[in-house]
């Protein structure tokens, strides 16, 4: 591994947000209202707490394992055959996340911004623009990470304030008629919009102070949840309950409530989504980062940089497959559960519990 | 070699970056600043007439070469921008609707719980319309009230929406706009929309339009818009006139704080309480001190409170048995903090809501007298 290329705590911390907070979060609010009306605050707190083993596991994998990366870490637990299927599954996944993003993405700037410009020459230059992010190394998307991060937190504190003059607080009652019934639903909705966190197996071999990553990890997890509470509750005492339900994206739809003081601007939704693009481009960078990464180590290239261009007509045909937003959201979502359960949730749990065994059969 | 592939790749993006090649200049749109839709009575297909109000450009500003300020042009159609597609056979430039400030429903439109709601439904949905378009309900049709010429017309907005914009001294009407609307809709049931009316060449906003459902059942005046605000804590400055004496004495209030108690039982009952601040604006001139007492103070306050209370109640009598609208808000406070009731009584709360017992407190203080005592 490169000595040069380390990476801080901070921008580890940074790295997660930006990874985990992307374009769901525009539509979260109304998806979770949906589910479990006022009281979606339950599976928002409870989403953000299941992925803390996780990021455990991902975390004490790693550190069994020091000065090795992840798919090394892979192939040494599991041997050649077993560890190229899990990759091979994460790559599946790492490319439909890939292309949900950039179809989902395209259709927000579609409807809010450039209305006349065709889908695909949105997708392209998003992925004209990400791959050359991707063909750095993790330091530059690090640093890439450090930018954004002040966005998010500047777009929740902006979010708060420009909503205050006019929000009705009442609205957000009844706090606790919770449905228990349509919990689990809830959390198993919610918990894809945590996606992003398992990206930490590649930016965790990285980090000079390894006994401080995990802290810098779960403190950006509970940043996340507390953005997503954030702006479920602005967004659902500014809509009500019902209204809430019928956005798509109240999460943008929100800035074109509110009234500036002085009216010297109206219609922030334009402004505020030319900003979000960033935010967007710091989930879709990593994840083709580590797409390039994964392909690299099954045709054992020196580097990464060789996959990033062959990646990006896949993900460009995948994400124009489905017909219409529905489809999006719907059919490319749901076979996106399934792949992401399957490579956040069970693939580190086996690595995991593997390596653990391995290391005190070597120990005993 | 290297310099020269550099060169033409330049070349080529220049091609591409710029951007103002489809570029259309600021006077050649059509800003529509206020919508107006009626009901376009036996006909089937076309239900509406449309009448779209869009500024001269040509009139503003230091030089303006022409003095018409504004265009208004009507169709029959059958939905809102199906009209602007119709619109495109008469005026020379596009439509664009992103700084839309009015909509005006005609009275017997309004009648039509369908079409309203076809009509809100397209604005909710438009991605260029702003949530905070203002709505209006006519007495008699929209478009006579949109092709009016006040006098003191303004330039771009309108005079309608200067007058909604600028409703910060009293709470005769009280400004609804298009996400508030569907807001109240969504929890209650039932709205308020100011409502406009032709007087003279003046328009004239006061009281509101009761909409239950999407469809108008009645109206209120300005005193019960005034009533309503106060206990929905709209207001933001109001004047009360009071007997007292033989006199009337004017109470400027300057804020005000009203709370709701729902009690479930057997009967629902609603303690509504309200507190008023504010100083005396008008008595009367005498040789000796005359407000400079507090005897006389509380006497006044004994007055004023009196006259709210009694309004309010005359308010609340009207919702529950002229209209049977909950426009007190009774149904969206049970349903927000008493939800387990609220889910039990919802489907009748029509029957449930005439029975509703109601007992209304009033406090008003007296805090200045102004300059003289």
């Amino acid at each position: 591994m490169d000595k040069k290329n380390k990476i801080s705590g901070l921008q580890v911390k940074a790295l997660v947000i930006t990874t985990v907070i992307g374009i769901s979060i525009l539509s979260l609010p109304s998806t979770i209202a949906t589910i479990l009306d006022n009281s979606g605050w339950v599976a928002i707190i409870l989403g953000g707490l299941v992925t803390v083993p996780f990021i455990i596991m991902i975390d004490k994998t790693i550190e069994l394992y020091p000065g090795k990366t992840s798919p090394q870490i892979s192939r040494e637990v599991l041997g050649p055959v077993i560890s190229n299927l899990f990759l091979i599954i994460f790559l599946c996944y790492l490319i439909l996340f890939l292309a949900y993003m950039h179809r989902s993405a395209a259709e927000v700037i579609k409807a809010y911004l450039l209305e006349t410009t065709p889908t695909e020459v949105i997708i392209i230059t998003m992925l004209l623009a990400i791959s050359y992010m991707a063909r750095g190394q993790i330091q530059d998307l690090a640093r890439m990470a450090l930018i954004i991060y002040p966005i998010i937190i500047g777009f929740v504190v902006f979010l708060i304030l420009v909503n205050l003059p006019s929000m009705d607080y009442t609205n957000i009652y009844p706090l606790f008629n919770i449905n228990f019934k349509a919990i689990p639903k809830g959390i198993w909705t919610i918990f894809f919009s945590f996606a992003g966190y398992e990206l930490l197996y590649f930016f965790l071999p990285y980090v000079e102070d390894k006994e401080g990553a995990l802290k810098y990890s779960l403190k950006a997890m509970l940043i996340v949840t507390l953005v997503y509470l954030i702006v479920f509750f602005v967004t659902l005492s500014q809509f009500g309950i019902h209204q809430l339900k019928r956005e798509i994206w109240p999460g943008i739809a929100v800035t074109r409530v509110v009234d500036l003081p002085g009216l010297f601007l109206e219609n922030l939704d334009g402004i505020v989504i030319a900003i979000w693009i960033m935010v967007i481009f710091g989930t879709i960078g990593p994840i083709l980062y580590a797409s390039g990464i994964i392909l690299a180590e099954l045709f054992k290239t020196k580097t990464h940089k060789l996959f990033i261009l062959p990646l990006l007509p896949i993900v460009y045909i995948i994400s124009l497959l489905p017909d219409n937003l529905f489809e999006t959201y719907e059919k490319l979502g749901s076979i996106l559960n399934y792949f992401a359960l399957v490579s956040i949730v069970i693939m580190p749990t086996i690595v995991f519990i593997v390596a653990y065994m391995k290391k005190r059969r070597e120990k005993a | 070699m290297k310099k020269k592939t550099i060169l033409v790749l330049l070349m080529i993006s220049a091609i591409f970056l710029s951007g103002c090649w489809d570029m259309v200049e600021v006077n050649q749109r059509l800003f529509v600043s206020s919508i107006g839709i009626d009901l376009n009575k036996g006909n089937a297909k076309e239900k509406y007439i449309v009448t779209y109000v869009y500024p001269n450009i040509n009139s503003i500003g230091k030089n303006a070469s022409e003095k018409t300020k504004k265009f208004t042009v009507t169709t029959t159609s059958d939905a809102i921008f199906q009209a602007g597609s119709e619109f495109s056979t008469q005026v020379q430039f596009p439509f664009y609707y992103k700084h839309l400030k009015v909509l005006v429903i005609g009275e017997d439109l309004a009648k039509e719980s369908k079409l309203v709601r076809q009509a809100i439904d397209g604005l909710n949905r438009d991605t260029k319309i702003n949530s905070k378009v203002q709505i209006l309900v006519a007495e008699g049709t929209a478009k006579d009230i949109l092709e009016s010429k006040p006098p003191q017309d303004q330039i771009t907005d309108g005079t309608i929406y200067n007058i909604l914009k600028n409703n910060k001294t009293a709470s005769r009407f009280t400004p609804a706009t298009l996400i508030e609307v569907i807001r109240d809709m969504d929890t209650a049931g039932v709205t308020i929309i100011p409502r406009i009316k032709l007087k003279g060449k003046d328009i004239k906003i006061f009281g509101g339009a009761i909409f239950k459902n999407y469809k108008l059942i009645g109206w209120i005046d300005e005193i019960e818009n005034r009533a309503l605000s106060l206990i929905k804590n709209e207001t933001k400055a109001e004047l009360i006139d009071a007997p007292y004496d033989d006199t009337t004495i004017s109470y400027k209030i300057t804020s005000s704080n009203s709370n709701k108690k729902v009690e479930v039982g057997e009967k629902i009952k609603v303690d509504l309480s309200l507190r008023t601040e504010g100083y005396l604006q008008e008595y009367i001139l005498e040789e000796n001190v005359t407000s400079y007492d507090d005897k006389v103070l509380k006497e006044m306050e004994k007055a004023v409170e009196k006259k709210l209370k009694k309004e309010i109640e005359d308010t609340i009598n009207i919702a529950q048995h002229k209209y049977n609208a909950d426009i007190i808000g009774i149904g969206e406070h049970l349903s927000k903090f008493e939800p387990k009731a609220w889910n039990n009584i919802k489907a009748d709360w029509d029957q449930i809501f005439p029975q509703v017992e109601f007992n209304v407190k009033v406090d008003a203080k007296i805090r200045r007298t102004g300059l003289v005592r």
